[in-house]
């Protein structure tokens, strides 16, 4: 539970006004001391003509430069993987922001990220003036960036929750009061069982309760994970959240209407495709590896055409590597029904699934040649077949064993 | 000659309906005993399982756990349900308790000495004792092979199913000396060869490795003496001198 205590009690006092002025939260669960005065120094940009309440963990001194800001003492939660917003996180900020009457929570999750003064207040506005209950920034990404994200965070959320919200695992995000009510009432359950610093996915949860998601632009990249850290080992824990949240709100999403279809644009032909890269060529070979081993764990989760499919797909050479959009929806959604009908252990099985995470990584890289108009078109076409593959999931989900010989 | 015979064959023909009256008794004791227990196992296990369902004991467990944690009882259990696990648990219990009291009874009701029971009762415990170990060893053994293999695939080893063989080999032959230990056969002869079979695999193995990772120490030691390596898709850049960091070219996330 957060304990919230001014800087007032503590000496530092820089508030000159009335708690109930201050509209703004901007919480910093997880900010490096050393990072702490540019962060100060962005809040203070990002408002010039209002008091601000700045949550953080530590009491800093670099804060009485700032008469604008009023620091406020808080707990919050490490995630199990870092650098991303955890459930004490959020838990702690929305009972700050009930307490102190705020209007809008800005929530900073990432250590390293530049804090883009005019994202902290378009992020506050969207919440303020947009009637919107959930904001998260849309950062600017390259063909090759945000590549779990574009293969399974974006397109599940978008096909089962109906959210277009391109970074569903939120960095930074700011909420409204209405939000922080639900996520109070809704991480109280993990936060007894103390799993404070498990994921929580903040725009399937708002999506459950009715409330609006907005994104805002962005011009930063995304933040990125610290380099120490173990790409298998972010990949299981992250999609196995993923993976656990949607089987928790299964009853939601089987009646969910999905967002209409956009109008299929197609996208700029390649005329002459690049020779395949070492990257490509080591995924690839990595595939083949995993095709020729882990036969007997895929054919506990896949039904026998998509593994058809998948040894087809191995016979291809590195340059003339594709992975249709349908195929990789297919074997997500078989994945996550694994996972749910638990056919096996769940770390076997998310380890299982990254080579062919990798196989869809190859078939992008190929696909986009570097080409972001091209990226976007290839993302746009894999949300697509994950929403038009819903029904495979629902039929699945209700009856597994008829698509099973 | 023929009188001598005759009567030969009546006494071996009293002797052995004699034994067979004294011996029907007990069996019957055991098999009424078994099936009673049998019974009341059937009776608990469908009593466990009603109760556990009615109050979501497979729900509230897996709402308990992690979506990153390793092994959970779920992923132990038949069909993956704890409440399967604990109500079959209560039926094998009792059946089991049934066949102990079936014995005791048997011995009690037969008349003739007791050295069938005396033998029989501890070696059937032994007996069970050892198919739990190597059905203990199978699961163990299956879990870490998999472990292994999945682990070798996403760290790129070429000999992943030799490795994954290799460790399930290895459990399983360490749980049939301990199964055969358990119900004391063999004696030296199964500790002898275990010890080769299991040192066998073991220098196998290790010279698997060690043959097979040559490049992999020399990547693990180019890198503590900061040369460039060529990474793996999965790996990021790692910080030089400069002072930010190069952008990978590729990033997951």
């Amino acid at each position: 539970m957060s304990s919230t205590t001014t800087i007032a009690d503590t000496n530092f006092s820089t508030a000159p006004a009335p708690h109930s002025v201050a509209e703004v939260l901007v919480c910093l669960p997880s900010i490096s001391t050393a990072a702490m005065p540019s962060a100060f120094q962005a809040i203070a940009a990002a408002f010039p003509d209002e008091f601000v309440l700045v949550a953080s963990s530590d009491i800093h001194a670099d804060a009485a430069e700032f008469p604008s800001l009023e620091l406020v003492l808080y707990t919050s939660a490490i995630a199990d993987i870092g650098w991303v917003l955890a459930t004490g996180d959020y838990a702690a900020a929305a009972h700050i922001a009930v307490e102190r009457n705020a209007r809008a929570v800005i929530l900073l999750g990432d250590d390293n990220a530049l804090i883009d003064p005019s994202l902290l207040r378009d992020l506050a506005d969207s919440i303020r003036s947009k009637n919107v209950d959930l904001a998260l920034p849309r950062f600017s990404t390259g063909p090759s960036d945000a590549l779990v994200n574009s293969a399974l965070l974006y397109p599940l959320s978008r096909a089962l929750f109906g959210a277009d919200i391109r970074f569903p695992l939120a960095i930074n995000a700011a909420l409204s009061t209405r939000m922080a009510q639900r996520l109070i009432t809704t991480t109280q359950r993990p936060i007894a069982l103390n799993q404070a610093s498990s994921l929580l996915w903040p725009v399937s949860e708002a999506a459950i309760a009715g409330l609006s998601v907005r994104e805002v632009p962005s011009q930063i990249p995304p933040p990125t994970p610290p380099p120490q850290e173990d790409f298998n080992a972010l990949f299981t824990t992250i999609a196995g959240s993923l993976f656990a949240d949607i089987d928790a709100k299964a009853t939601f999403w089987q009646r969910a209407r999905n967002l209409p279809l956009r109008p299929s644009q197609p996208g700029p032909s390649l005329s002459s495709p690049p020779e395949a890269s070492e990257e490509i060529h080591a995924m690839v070979e990595s595939f083949h590896l995993a095709q020729g081993n882990l036969q007997e764990i895929w054919s506990l989760v896949l039904p026998p055409q998509t593994r058809l499919a998948l040894k087809k797909l191995a016979q291809l050479s590195p340059n003339d590597f594709i992975m249709e959009p349908g195929l990789w929806a297919r074997i997500v959604y078989d994945f996550t029904l694994a996972f749910h009908l638990r056919t096996l252990n769940r770390s076997h099985l998310l380890g299982a699934m990254t080579p062919i995470y990798l196989a869809w990584v190859a078939s992008h890289l190929r696909t986009v040649a570097d080409d972001p108009t091209r990226a976007a078109r290839s993302i746009e076409d894999t949300a697509q077949a994950f929403e038009t593959e819903k029904s495979y999931i629902v039929s699945r989900w209700r009856w597994p064993d008829r698509f099973n010989p | 000659m023929g009188q001598q015979i005759s009567s030969a064959l009546r006494q071996s023909l009293h002797r052995i309906v004699l034994v067979l009256a004294s011996f029907l008794p007990g069996i019957l004791a055991f098999l009424a005993a078994l099936i009673v227990f049998v019974l009341i196992g059937w009776a608990l296990a469908a009593l466990i399982r009603r109760m556990l369902i009615a109050v979501r004991f497979d729900e509230r467990l897996a709402s308990r756990e992690t979506a990153g944690s390793p092994a959970v009882l779920a992923d132990w259990s038949p069909s993956n349900s704890p409440t399967l696990l604990a109500s079959r648990f209560t039926f094998w219990v009792c059946v089991l308790a049934g066949i102990a009291l079936g014995i005791s009874a048997f011995d009690a009701s037969y008349s003739g000495d007791s050295r069938y029971s005396t033998f029989l009762f501890p070696y059937v415990a032994h007996f069970t004792g050892a198919i739990l170990i190597l059905l203990a060893g199978g699961i163990v053994a299956r879990f870490l092979a998999r472990t292994v293999l999945i682990g070798a695939v996403n760290a790129q080893l070429q000999y992943a199913r030799f490795l994954s063989h290799g460790i399930k080999w290895l459990v399983l032959v360490f749980t049939g000396a301990m199964a055969l230990d358990h119900l004391n056969i063999g004696g030296g002869v199964v500790e002898l060869a275990f010890g080769i079979l299991f040192g066998g695999i073991v220098l196998t193995l290790s010279l698997a490795i060690g043959l097979g990772s040559r490049d992999l120490v020399s990547r693990s030691i180019e890198k503590s003496m900061e040369k460039p390596v060529p990474l793996r898709p999965t790996e990021v850049d790692p910080l030089t001198d400069t002072e930010t960091p190069p952008r990978p070219k590729l990033r997951h996330f």
